[in-house]
């Protein structure tokens, strides 16, 4: 599809681009960056909505509080202090994060506050200890040239980045609290992204920018897409990290197609006049129920409620993404109240075992007629009512069209996504009081114009260095751009080497299934010092590496040693050469090397070889 | 308050706090709402809330400013209604300030107290479930400013509350002087036959995550329905949302500047641990209510208020004690190392705590002694230098915190006579003296 297609849909799109920096400090206390494994212990907490601005409960916060959830937190030795368990206030701004904002601004151009007012922004699902995350507005109106066009930088954020989940009971969910407060920069574009090619593009070219400054995380997680997408006829959804940018794309292809699909289904629903019925008690149908999924919540007291759909006929089943039905958006939003899900009647009710008569009973109760559709579910008082009603909710929606919510990236082939709440409201910030505001003066304005990353300089140095443009292209958008620069500032790095290696050989390896981001950037600079040192052969930096990636305290000098991976140069070599003339009885140049080489293939660089036996 | 250069610029655009203006400078056009400044702010840049919610720091005379809409007058929200139940007990909640009313005004960052208290009920609804709760507002201050003025109409307020038919009382209170709060209510209520609950919060109740909810839920479950007839404080018994402690107000002391289990028992076990849903489990001896008993409270508010505490270090001038003695004060509980040391044999004589104390005391002081270690018992006896601190007329004062030492003497002098109150400040009165120090008090 072309960029006609979507202009003729009413496409909008805007991406928000979420990126860790790499200082050695959070961003509001001295705790550790890194991740950290050693546990120390749990605290639990509760939290609740309270009320926002006029009194008003933000839309997202209320909603996560109808879910009444209790948190878990894990906190670390290095990388957990008080400040993060919200049980200390925090400490001044980390200075390198901000930085590193500024000359990011200043290479989109941005106008940058005169004063940074950092805020407090609610957020009632529990990532975050204090039910608010600290993030302040740092530049505006800035732009970016991606292939030539212009896209607009409304905004650039510095904020706390929130907690890990480490699991989600459902009811409960317990978070890690060493990623809480990791410095986080927040790139938004506007809605002028004109495909969802574009869109890819565009999220390219920010993370290439954030790479340059030398200061971002590398490895899963550090960088999130949040892409917005309307159409028209449809709604603003905001869907929220995604992780392999190589996708995005195909999300954003989806939730085109979503929208269309969903925007086909209530044309057809007012024509039916299609209704939703109200919530029935049915339980007394299901006693005895051979339905083993209903008969298990019902023997332990639970409920079955349900309602009917009219005018719905077929429209429940119908595929709206790969995969995805009307009926999985209900029970989307069904599930948030709890429940493991809800049955409808355009699935096989055979694999439920219900028998006719239930149905039968169940139509009637319901007062359905022919091309009536309904939704059951089977849970425990409380949960059962409040499932029903957020199906309710989300079928009536149905009706009038696209609901505006956020949802969350299925990271997998279907690059679909799902319900996670609906979109928050505009009450949802207020000042953080417990941080001074930050003046912004004319020096730290230039300082950030002189680091502020430059796309096309880079580009010229890298040509320079690597001659490719192809290879120069790659790098540029490779995560491991930071590192190239790190291994190449050594003196006598061949440069052709590490890119090579960097792009080819580490996509190889992690195909292959080693964990190529578990070897940290000190670990590559001593392997390629290796070998710009003589000490090791090319070849032996495959071997070298895949070490590594399986134990991250190897040490490189032990390493060559133990793996026998010293590299046999000089008067060495010639001493073996002379072992194998003679051996092998022969001084035909082809096959001493074949046989010099079967045995020590790790340990001689071929062209020493060769000038040796020339 | 803005500085001279902002306020006469919206002085010149007739724009108020609150009020929408535009600012433009070349192709860049801003718009949004004038916030207050805060007193943390630059006073030359004007703060303006934008419609992303973000507040955005400009200095104004880098733009065109116009004003383009008056602030829309905020309708009033109507207050939580609470229906009186005849099945549940009446308890009274006396709202003195602090952390726990402190409510941000989302809009612009302003932290102010709630003009109606009956907020703090409505941010828990499930206290209603527990209790007829009537709230009434007697002052609203940051504890830090609080004295023995504030605990004697503190103590009437509870009184009258109590007479009125209260079963019990919950003040929320500031927690950075709530334990010489609680301990003077202790001495001042004196005959108590009712649960008298003093709570606080150490993040604001503003927050997703306040401690605040639980401590009134808690709190207001041992006023409803526990049979302590004691004065204690009810806050985190750990960092987690699990559990509250109740602890006794004469024991209790606060250790941490920041945490929300900041309230430890001092030389005493927690009276009693309350879960989130309100459930009573005791852990302590304490004073029962006796059940048709006529009402036996005493208010006894009197206090001296020439009482001061001095902490002892290395190389502290022991002529601070003359000092206080020339203003005319009538006693000092000191804060003395280890056992209950001063020095009294320095190198430099001059430093010899011993002839000031004893002058002080030959001239009518009541000088008590306690430990900065908090933990453990003063002694008169193991080292001969608190043979000579004893010998000369010093009242040690066994297991009380310092704290609870100071408000006592000043509630003893302000009641009895000098003598009695000597007498009386190593006796115990409210629990403020134990016995037996157990061995599972320390660090709990």
């Amino acid at each position: 599809m072309d960029e006609d297609y979507y202009r003729k849909l009413g496409f909008r799109c805007g991406l928000e681009i979420h990126q860790r920096l790499d200082t050695g400090e959070k961003l509001f206390c001295a705790c550790s960056t890194e991740q950290d494994s050693n546990s120390i212990g749990k605290v639990y907490r509760m939290q609740r909505a309270v009320a926002g601005e006029l009194g008003a409960i933000d839309r997202a916060a209320r909603f996560e509080q109808g879910k009444k959830r209790r948190f878990e937190y894990n906190l670390y030795e290095s990388s957990t202090c008080l400040v993060d368990a919200d049980e200390e206030p925090p400490h001044e701004l980390n200075n390198d994060a901000l930085r590193t904002v500024l000359s990011l601004a200043s290479a989109m151009g941005m106008n940058v506050m005169d004063e940074i007012e950092p805020m407090r922004k609610n957020v009632a699902d529990g990532s975050d200890t204090s039910a608010f995350q600290r993030t302040m507005l740092v530049g505006f109106d800035g732009s970016i040239t991606v292939n030539g066009r212009k896209v607009g930088i409304p905004s650039v954020c510095l904020e706390e980045e929130s907690c890990g989940i480490e699991k989600d009971y459902g009811e409960e969910i317990a978070y890690n609290v060493d990623r809480l407060g990791i410095p986080l920069i927040e790139i938004a574009t506007s809605a002028d992204i004109a495909s969802p090619q574009m869109a890819k593009d565009v999220a390219l070219h920010i993370g290439m920018l954030l790479r340059l400054t030398g200061k971002v995380k590398r490895g899963l997680g550090t960088i999130r897409q949040d892409v917005n997408v309307s159409i028209a006829g449809g709604a603003r959804v905001e869907i929220k990290g995604l992780q392999d940018v190589s996708m995005l794309n195909r999300f954003v292809e989806n939730e085109v197609r979503r929208q269309k699909e969903l925007a086909d289904i209530a044309k057809l629903l007012a024509r039916s006049k299609a209704m939703v019925g109200k919530a029935v008690d049915v339980t007394e149908i299901f006693e005895g129920t051979k339905a083993e999924l209903i008969r298990k919540k019902l023997e332990r007291g639970g409920r079955a409620i349900a309602f009917s759909l009219s005018g719905f006929a077929g429209l429940l089943g119908r595929e709206i993404n790969p995969n995805r039905r009307l009926g999985s958006e209900i029970s989307d939003y069904a599930k948030t109240a709890g429940a493991g899900g809800i049955i409808h009647s355009d699935e096989d009710m055979g694999k439920y075992g219900l028998s006719r008569e239930e149905l039968g009973s169940l139509k009637k109760r319901l007062g359905m007629k022919d091309g009536d559709s309904f939704i059951l579910v089977a849970e425990k008082a409380g949960i059962a009512e409040r499932t029903i009603e957020m199906a309710r909710e989300r079928a009536q929606r149905a009706i009038e069209g696209v609901p505006k919510e956020t949802r969350v990236a299925v990271n997998d082939e279907s690059c679909t996504s799902r319900f996670t709440r609906p979109l928050p409201g505009g009450a949802r910030m207020y000042p953080e009081t417990d941080v001074r505001p930050i003046s912004i003066d004319k020096k730290m304005l230039d300082e950030a114009a002189e680091s502020a990353p430059d796309i096309e300089k880079e580009g010229r140095m890298l040509k320079a260095q690597l001659g490719d443009d192809r290879t120069v292209e790659l790098l540029m958008r490779s995560p491991r751009l930071q590192l190239y620069r790190a291994i190449t500032r050594r003196k006598g790095m061949d440069c052709r080497l590490v890119a090579n290696i960097l792009l080819q050989k580490f996509t190889e390896l992690s195909r292959n299934g080693f964990a190529m981001d578990n070897i940290s950037d000190e670990k590559l600079i001593d392997i390629f010092a290796a070998y710009s040192e003589d000490k090791i052969t090319k070849q032996a930096i495959d071997e070298l590496l895949k070490a590594a990636s399986k134990e991250s305290s190897l040490k490189i000098d032990g390493a060559i040693r133990a793996l026998g991976l010293g590299r046999i140069t000089g008067k060495e070599l010639s001493t073996l050469v002379s072992r194998f003339k003679k051996e092998e009885k022969t001084s035909d140049v082809g096959q001493l090397k074949k046989a010099i080489m079967s045995k020590h293939r790790l340990n001689i660089d071929g062209e020493e070889l060769n000038n040796l036996l020339a | 308050m803005y500085g001279k250069k902002v306020s006469s610029l919206l002085e010149s655009i007739n724009a108020d706090v609150m009020d929408r203006i535009r600012l433009s400078s070349g192709k860049v056009v801003l718009e949004g709402e004038v916030m207050p400044s805060t007193e943390a702010n630059d006073l030359d840049v004007l703060i303006v809330k934008l419609s992303s919610g973000y507040n955005i720091g400009i200095d104004p005379s880098k733009y065109k400013v116009e004003k383009i809409e008056s602030a829309k007058r905020t309708t009033e929200r109507p207050a939580a209604k609470f229906s009186r139940n005849r099945e549940l007990p009446d308890v009274s909640l006396i709202y003195t300030g602090g952390t726990i009313g402190s409510m941000v005004d989302y809009k612009t960052g302003a932290v102010h107290s709630p003009t109606k208290p009956e907020d703090l009920l409505e941010a828990v609804p499930e206290i209603a479930e527990m209790a007829n709760i009537s709230v009434l507002p007697l002052m609203s201050m940051m504890s830090e400013d609080m004295a023995h003025d504030e605990w004697a109409r503190i103590a009437i307020a509870v009184a009258k509350e109590l007479n009125n038919g209260a079963r019990g009382v919950i003040i929320a209170h500031g927690t950075d002087i709530m334990h010489y709060t609680s301990a003077t209510l202790s001495f001042m209520l004196s005959g108590l036959n009712a649960p008298v609950v003093l709570t606080g919060s150490q993040r604001s109740s503003d927050r997703g995550s306040s401690d605040a909810f639980m401590n009134l839920t808690c709190s207001t479950s041992v006023a409803a329905r526990s049979d302590i007839a004691e004065v204690g404080i009810c806050m985190h018994h750990t960092s987690s949302d699990t559990a509250c402690a109740f602890i006794r107000g004469t024991k209790a002391r606060k250790m941490h500047t920041s945490r929300r289990d900041t309230f430890r028992p001092i030389n005493d076990k927690p009276i009693a641990l309350v879960e989130r849903t309100g459930a009573i489990k005791y852990t302590g001896e304490y004073r029962k209510i006796e059940r048709g008993e006529a009402a036996k409270l005493k208010l006894m508010t009197g206090y001296d208020r020439k009482v001061a505490l001095i902490k002892v270090f290395p190389g502290s001038d022991p002529a601070v004690i003359d000092f206080y003695r020339e203003k005319g004060y009538n006693g000092i509980i000191l804060e003395g190392t280890g056992l209950g040391h001063t020095p009294i044999t320095p190198t430099r004589k001059e430093d010899s705590w011993l002839p000031y104390v004893k002058d002080a005391i030959d001239n009518g002081m009541i000088v008590g002694m306690t430990s900065q270690c908090l933990y453990g018992r003063v002694n008169t006896n193991v080292y001969r230098n608190l043979r000579l601190l004893n010998s000369v007329g010093v009242v040690y004062c066994e297991d009380m915190t310092p704290e609870t030492a100071l408000v006592k003497l000043g509630w003893l002098l302000g009641n009895y006579g000098k003598d009695e109150a000597r007498k009386m400040l190593n006796t115990n009165v409210a629990g403020e003296i134990k016995s037996r120090t157990e061995f599972d008090t320390f660090l709990v």
